[in-house]
């Protein structure tokens, strides 16, 4: 598709147009730490930042989300599929993989409503990172560039120039809402490319994957019974944050709540997470992951194989938010990774 | 079907948890217009002696408070603890850690040996209980959604996840990460994380979360720069009852 | 929204009548409000909904017969949904949703033998698959069916038990790991049945249900007994919440057991170290 350039001064004017039909997330800097805000008027974006704290899918998946209302005494009960448009302003590539890939699972088997509703209301707007996060390591989980899942694209090419590909019609329509603006020549679009390159390589300096990624599901194959997931697990708190910041977890628990009247009443749900302790309980008690290391073996299992088996592609997308979030620092999927394989070619 | 009769009673404790009920302002008449309160000292004056659902109160610190109880108990087809004193002992648990005879005349000086009491307990040490709503003080909203799952006929079982879970739901961004102590790792959730969303950290007054891994806290604590004093201080402002049980009594009751 | 549809929303059901089975355990039989049968095949399963209580999964026990617009569930008392059907009145109203998942190949079965066990609740799900061949007798071989329970009082489907016993066309062995004074008959864990048993194995197949500690010691004495896993049917619980392979609570490796299960051929599961 096509590129275009804009300067920094339209973009306020731009936004604002946004804002008439939108609801516009951008991110924004909140101490040490970014987090994608809605849009006020003359406020600073951040377009340098690392990495957005709250996971992207809490805006696709929200953590509690109304499915249905009941009545008590009828027995009626109707849907409940809320979304307003939104637009996700300036997502790095491994968080637009991550939408993908949730895209992919929601879609598989039955749709799910809620999330599809949502998703088709959002529009996104992918950005090049500027700076990598202390964790991250996306660069390793083909994660550092997308191909689709973004409508429009920008790559900040100086101080106030942003290169801006288009992925989708409505991206098209949105960058001309305030008239058309210039395509980029090819010598714009050679800065990009740059740009594009310097950030991997800074990527790939730090924590880096030491064997190919598409490994890693073999090496987790051969690591169900490996003892570091009972030596790392010894120190899991099972407090689940590893799941809730993690833009690709998508379980969910259903629960019931009444009006005080004891009349109406809705069904919701709630994320739900593979660390906490009752997740594979049954009714009677019997816990299907009763022990700590079981619970801390299958989420990396889910990321480096079960999804794999699945769609083809890593349930990780390497952007560094688990590693970051565990209080007891044994989220890594990095250096589990490179441990299990280190593991598994010494045993050959 | 009858109104079910409910009471409230207090030990030893500061009435924080009748007050938040009374907080509820105007749904309280909605959830009422279900129940006959006939015992309730912050709403009402008159008292009556016969209930079915009884709601305690505040920890058991004198060997009389036990006697009181477990005449409750009898009357009660259902007792509910409420609040941090009530289930897991709360902050009287403190004086657990002192002598008797430290506390009795730090409390009462030259009087001390006109007053009978001993190490705090939480209500379930001393007599069974159908229910407990944990915090200091409880979340009128569990409050609410405990009395509305008695009237459907629903078990109401507390949140047995950390109140990280709930503040990572909130979008809240980690206390500890930023360099301050929280022990909402270890402490049970159903709060909301209110206290983080509001800025401060988990004190842990709902009590460890069932399966606490209290060894690892204390590594992860440590390793977070923090003094082991400052930690065991922490823990012992809510956990105190716990920390001498260490864990599994409290570990088997509730799974 | 003009699009008002959602998997979330359960369809009406009535409650026709209700039968004790055991203390705990109780039979429930329904007809969907729309008139419709539920269609399902056996060893599927439906989410039943107490609205303000919750969703909880249960198998169906009802064979699937055209003319038969009930199904039937056999529910323990056991949690607040389960409590919570066994105070509904015939004429009250549940929620449905599904029927889930995958069931025993009905097809594959015609004209082999079969051997049915069953530990405790798992008859429940069996039952289907049994009610429905006794209705089709002629269309299958040999029928033995293995019975465990834990004590005498547990068991469950009593009278159709001792009915089935005086059939010459299908063999009933049933065992209690603990009995009681009234108990007259085997004792001991389901396993101490199958050599009370003569089978063809390269003719029969095998579907079991049961507590999860009971598979792997019975798949261990099958496959003693000369049948191969390719003839073994198991239907594995989990816990099941949304039914529709999304909320992640019935994954089993990497499957979820509400879309890939609740029935698998043995062949499929056996590599996955979290299934049995």
């Amino acid at each position: 598709m096509s590129a275009h350039v804009v300067y920094l001064e339209q973009l306020p004017s731009l936004f604002e147009k946004w804002k008439e039909k939108f609801k516009l997330f951008v991110p924004q800097k909140k101490g040490d730490y970014y987090l994608l805000q809605e849009y006020e008027r003359g406020q600073e974006i951040c377009f340098d930042y690392d990495v957005i704290y709250n996971p992207i899918k809490s805006f696709l998946f929200p953590s509690y989300e109304t499915l249905l209302d009941f009545d008590l005494k009828t027995y009626a009960s109707k849907p409940v599929v809320d979304a307003e448009p939104q637009i996700l302003f300036g997502i790095h590539p491994y968080d637009i993989k991550a939408i993908n890939q949730l895209d992919q699972l929601m879609e598989m088997g039955s749709v799910d409503v809620n999330y599809r509703a949502r998703r088709d209301k959002t529009v996104i707007m992918g950005l090049e990172p500027l700076r990598v996060a202390k964790t991250a390591f996306w660069s390793f989980m083909d994660a550092e560039k997308v191909d689709f899942g973004f409508d429009l694209f920008w790559t900040k090419i100086g101080p106030s120039a942003f290169v801006v590909e288009v992925g989708s019609v409505l991206g098209e329509e949105l960058l001309f809402v305030n008239g058309k603006v210039d395509v980029a020549t090819a010598a714009e679009k050679e800065v990009a490319r740059r740009k594009h390159q310097e950030i991997v390589k800074k990527a790939k300096m730090q924590n880096v994957l030491k064997f190919p990624n598409t490994d890693i599901p073999k090496v987790m194959a051969k690591s169900f019974n490996s003892y570091v997931w009972i030596e790392k697990s010894r120190k899991c708190l099972s407090c689940g944050s590893c799941n809730f910041i993690c833009p690709t977890c998508y379980c969910f628990d259903i629960q019931d709540e009444v009006d005080d009247l004891l009349k109406k009443g809705k069904r919701y749900r709630t994320w739900d997470g593979c660390m906490l302790r009752s997740f594979a309980s049954i009714a009677g008690g019997h816990n299907f992951r009763k022990q700590v290391f079981e619970r801390y073996r299958h989420r990396y299992m889910r990321k480096g194989r079960y999804i794999y088996d699945l769609l083809g592609e890593l349930g990780c997308v390497g952007c560094g938010r688990c590693i970051q979030s565990c209080p007891a620092r044994i989220a890594n999927p990095l250096e589990i990774f490179n441990f299990l394989w280190e593991d598994v070619s010494y045993e050959k | 079907m009858s109104k079910p009769k409910v009471a409230f009673f207090d030990f030893a404790g500061c009435e924080g948890d009748q007050l938040q009920i009374a907080n509820l302002e105007e749904r309280l008449l909605d959830i009422a217009s279900h129940l006959e309160i006939v015992n309730f000292r912050e709403v009402k004056t008159e008292q009556a002696d016969n209930y079915d659902i009884a709601f305690i109160e505040g920890s058991i610190t004198r060997p009389e408070d036990e006697k009181r109880l477990k005449k409750i108990r009898k009357q009660a087809k259902m007792l509910i603890a409420m609040g941090a004193c009530a289930t897991i002992g709360g902050i009287n648990c403190l004086k657990n850690f002192l002598g008797k005879q430290e506390y009795t005349s730090l409390v009462y000086g030259p009087y001390a040996r006109h007053y009978s009491t001993y190490a705090t307990r939480p209500v379930r040490a001393v007599v069974p209980v159908d229910g407990e709503i944990h915090g200091c003080p409880i979340d009128k909203e569990e409050f609410v959604l405990v009395v509305k799952s008695l009237l459907l006929g629903k078990i109401y079982i507390p949140p047995d996840y950390p109140v990280c879970v709930e503040c990572k739901k909130a979008g809240n961004i980690c206390q500890l990460e930023q360099g301050r102590l929280c022990l909402g790792m270890i402490t049970r959730a159903g709060c909301k994380a209110t206290c983080i969303s509001a800025g401060s950290v988990c004190w842990g007054c709902r009590g460890p979360v069932p399966g606490a891994n209290l060894d690892a806290a204390r590594q992860v604590i440590d390793e977070h720069g923090f003094s082991w004093l400052e930690a065991e201080d922490r823990f012992r402002l809510y956990l105190g009852y716990f920390l001498r049980l260490q864990g599994w009594v409290y570990e088997q009751e509730t799974t | 929204m003009k699009n008002k549809f959602s998997p979330y929303v359960p369809r009406l059901a009535t409650l026709k009548s209700k039968k004790k089975l055991s203390d705990y355990v109780t039979l429930f039989r329904f007809e969907q409000d729309n008139g419709r049968p539920l269609a399902h095949s056996p060893g599927q399963f439906i989410q039943v909904s107490i609205f303000g209580i919750g969703e909880a999964p249960f198998s169906i026990t009802s064979p699937p017969i055209r003319e038969h617009h009930y199904f039937e569930i056999a529910v323990r008392k056991i949690g607040s949904v389960t409590t919570a059907l066994h105070n509904l009145k015939p004429g009250d109203k549940i929620g449905v949703r599904g029927p889930y998942g995958s069931s025993f190949p009905m097809q594959k079965f015609i004209g082999k033998d079969m051997l049915f066990i069953a530990g405790g609740l798992g008859f429940i799900p069996l039952r289907s698959v049994l009610n429905y061949m006794i209705r089709h007798r002629d269309e299958y071989g040999k029928i033995m069916l293995l019975v465990g329970t834990r004590n005498p009082k547990e068991r469950i489907f009593i009278d159709q038990l001792e009915e089935m016993s005086k059939r010459e066309d299908i063999k009933v062995l049933e065992t209690v790991d603990v009995p009681d004074e009234t108990w007259k008959g085997n004792v001991g864990v389901i396993t101490t049945l199958l050599p009370k048993i003569t089978i063809e194995p390269e003719n029969t197949y095998v579907a079991m249900v049961g507590p999860p500690i009971m598979y792997k010691f019975v798949i261990a004495e099958c496959k003693k007994m000369g049948i191969s896993e390719d003839k073994i049917f198991v239907s594995l619980e989990r816990r099941m919440k949304c039914g529709l392979g999304k909320c992640g609570h019935c994954q089993i490796n990497g499957l979820s057991c509400c879309v890939d299960g609740p029935v698998f051929c043995y062949t499929d599961i056996a590599s996955l170290e979290e299934a049995i």
